[in-house]
């Protein structure tokens, strides 16, 4: 679906913002994009969604070098949500989703009540202006502009910005159900959590360098030191033990009575993030 | 293309209503009338001075009804104290003397040969009159184009870049660079409603302060100038809006453009002030177009051409601060 390469960008002569970036995104695939502020995420997302033009290197998608694409046909195959919610403040939700409707073929529009009652919009303020909407509904809005036309390739800037926990768990049930369908999703995010439970492989990005990409669980197993910790008693108290995990291939190598419980100590994707770039997300 | 460009205009035209910029422009509507019928014309129609006459003897029996008669120079100099622009005439000792508070000297000899002029109404000459608008005519054509000119060039290009920062502000502009439109239609569509909304404004504007006669004659004309007029003034509020920052910066912008653009082209155009570097004003030369459009005087099809170039020029340049607004960070 997205392929790139040797993928280079610079906003002036002294400012490179991409230096050569490879990567592949396949069909169907959730694909994670994470870096920290000004690493080049948003750079190479506005190349990738036709708004920047003048890279160097190659960029294909839908099979297609970017540059050869159709405007029009381009747009219309894909969705994009941005990390602020872009809507007309002064119409409602209804209106906002029907205007931005409107540039895409009947026979590809999605009903907007559907989407909305998908994104669990409170019905009551279908009518009212934007201005009045909370920030999650915003959100929920602009998610669903982002899908009004059925996209093959989704793009999502940071999707679960401004949601509480059920709405960032209801997006991601959206995401995956997009991603059922077909979609080729490409998310843009600081949240490790997001990455991790969606995403099929990731891709990191520091200082407009790539300097890992491949499934979050590999990218772990792959940083892990292989230690488990073991809580158990013993004679009547309680203790604490870190062992190799090859150890406990032979069974527990120590005297015990019972076993509380057995933790890996596998990092997260962020600790996995900082060991590649030194950097935290935030 | 025609869809989009529908959908462009319509959500355009919500945004004005919202804005209330319909309604504003009804409220100049009626706020000019009335400036026109009930001050501008009365003004224009009163004499330029008082002129009083001491004239104990009574002769000078020639004198225009304009001239009010006073009975003791005492009382004409009380007159000429609360009216410091009156002229007096005093006739007491068989020759007229005419007695002032000095202004500029080419001012005071025009004040004293006019009202020396009322007491000779048969020895002034009769000059060749030109052109066929009567004084209420010209007065209301000049005044109807001014009001034109300053509400295209101060309120509409103010209008169309408060719409547009309002976009900005709000972050729309940038979701435009992902739907499938050609992204001139952004612009074309604003310019559209806000060339329409003119043309009405000029339409009601000539017709009831010119007249609905002479008002439909010159209109024809007076819509292609302000044709002309409005999408320059609409494609530079466009442009800085999209290359300025905030508000702030465009406040400062507005002012450099109606003050200090329009002010030598008022100046120019309808005094006896001529500066020698007007012609190189262009906006001159677009007031010149709006004003002989008012009085049926024939237009150069240089000009014609010089605005044809200027409003390209000008979409070109809006086209590619769009572009660029819309590639910027979030």
């Amino acid at each position: 679906m997205i392929e790139v390469k040797d993928l280079t960008f610079s906003y002036s002569k002294d400012k490179q913002a991409l230096h050569g970036l490879d990567f592949t995104v396949e069909d169907g695939e959730i694909f994670g994009f994470l870096g920290p502020n000004g690493s080049g995420k948003s750079t190479t997302q506005k190349i990738l969604t036709g708004i920047l033009q003048g890279y160097g290197g190659k960029v294909s998608l839908f099979g297609r070098d970017i540059s050869n694409l159709h405007e029009q046909e381009f747009f219309q195959k894909i969705g994009v949500l941005f990390e602020f919610p872009y809507l007309y403040a002064d119409l409602s939700a209804v209106d906002n989703l029907n205007y931005f409707a409107s540039f895409y073929p009947k026979e590809q529009r999605r009903d907007v009540g559907e989407l909305l009652d998908a994104l669990e919009f409170k019905p009551d303020f279908l009518k009212k202006p934007v201005s009045s909407y909370s920030k999650g509904m915003r959100q929920r809005v602009s998610m669903a502009r982002a899908l009004v036309n059925d996209p093959r390739l989704l793009f999502l800037d940071e999707p679960t910005s401004g949601l509480d926990p059920s709405g960032a768990v209801l997006f991601r049930k959206i995401i995956e159900q997009e991603r059922k369908k077909g979609t080729t999703v490409f998310v843009t995010t600081h949240n490790m959590v997001d990455a991790d439970l969606l995403c099929d492989r990731v891709a990191f990005i520091s200082n407009g360098n790539l300097v890992a990409l491949d499934t979050p669980k590999r990218l772990k197993e792959k940083n892990s030191d292989h230690r488990v910790v073991i809580d158990y008693l013993y004679q009547g108290q309680r203790e604490s033990k870190t062992i190799e995990a090859p150890e406990l291939e032979a069974g527990i190598p120590f005297a015990h009575d019972e076993i509380i419980s057995i933790h890996s100590q596998e990092p997260t994707l962020e600790d996995v993030f900082i060991q590649y770039t030194g950097r935290g997300l935030s | 293309m025609g869809n989009s460009f529908r959908a462009l205009f319509k959500k355009d035209c919500r945004m004005l209503v919202s804005g209330k910029f319909f309604l504003m422009a009804i409220g100049f509507l009626a706020l000019y009338t009335a400036y026109v019928d009930l001050g501008y014309i009365r003004f224009m129609q009163m004499p330029p001075y008082n002129v009083y006459l001491y004239d104990p003897a009574g002769t000078q029996t020639e004198r225009s009804p304009l001239v009010q008669t006073v009975s003791s120079m005492e009382a004409m100099d009380a007159a000429l104290l609360s009216d410091a622009n009156g002229v007096g005439l005093d006739a007491s000792t068989g020759e007229v003397r005419v007695v002032l508070y000095e202004g500029a000297e080419h001012v005071d000899r025009h004040r004293a040969d006019y009202a020396l002029s009322l007491l000779e109404l048969s020895a002034s000459p009769a000059p060749e009159v030109l052109g066929t608008n009567t004084p209420e005519q010209k007065a209301r054509k000049e005044i109807t184009c001014e009001m034109l000119f300053f509400e295209l060039t101060a309120v509409g290009f103010l209008g169309i870049a408060a719409v547009l920062f309002k976009e900005k502000g709000i972050g729309v502009i940038r979701v435009h660079a992902i739907l499938p439109l050609r992204k001139d239609l952004f612009i074309l569509s604003k310019l559209t409603v806000f060339l329409l909304s003119d043309l009405v404004f000029a339409i009601l504007l000539t017709l009831l302060n010119v007249g609905s006669a002479e008002g439909a004659a010159v209109l024809p004309v007076v819509l292609l100038q302000t044709a002309i007029l409005s999408l320059m003034m609409a494609l530079v509020g466009l442009l800085c809006a999209l290359l300025l920052k905030d508000l702030r910066q465009f406040t400062l912008a507005y002012l450099v453009i109606a003050i200090f653009a329009a002010t030598p082209v008022f100046l120019s155009a309808n005094t006896s002030v001529k500066f020698d570097w007007i012609n190189w004003h262009p906006f001159y030369h677009v007031y010149m177009g709006l004003k002989n459009a008012y009085f049926g005087t024939a237009i150069s099809p240089v000009y014609y051409a010089g605005a044809a170039g200027a409003i390209v020029l000008l979409f070109l340049a809006v086209q590619l601060a769009f572009r660029r607004e819309i590639g910027k960070e979030g």
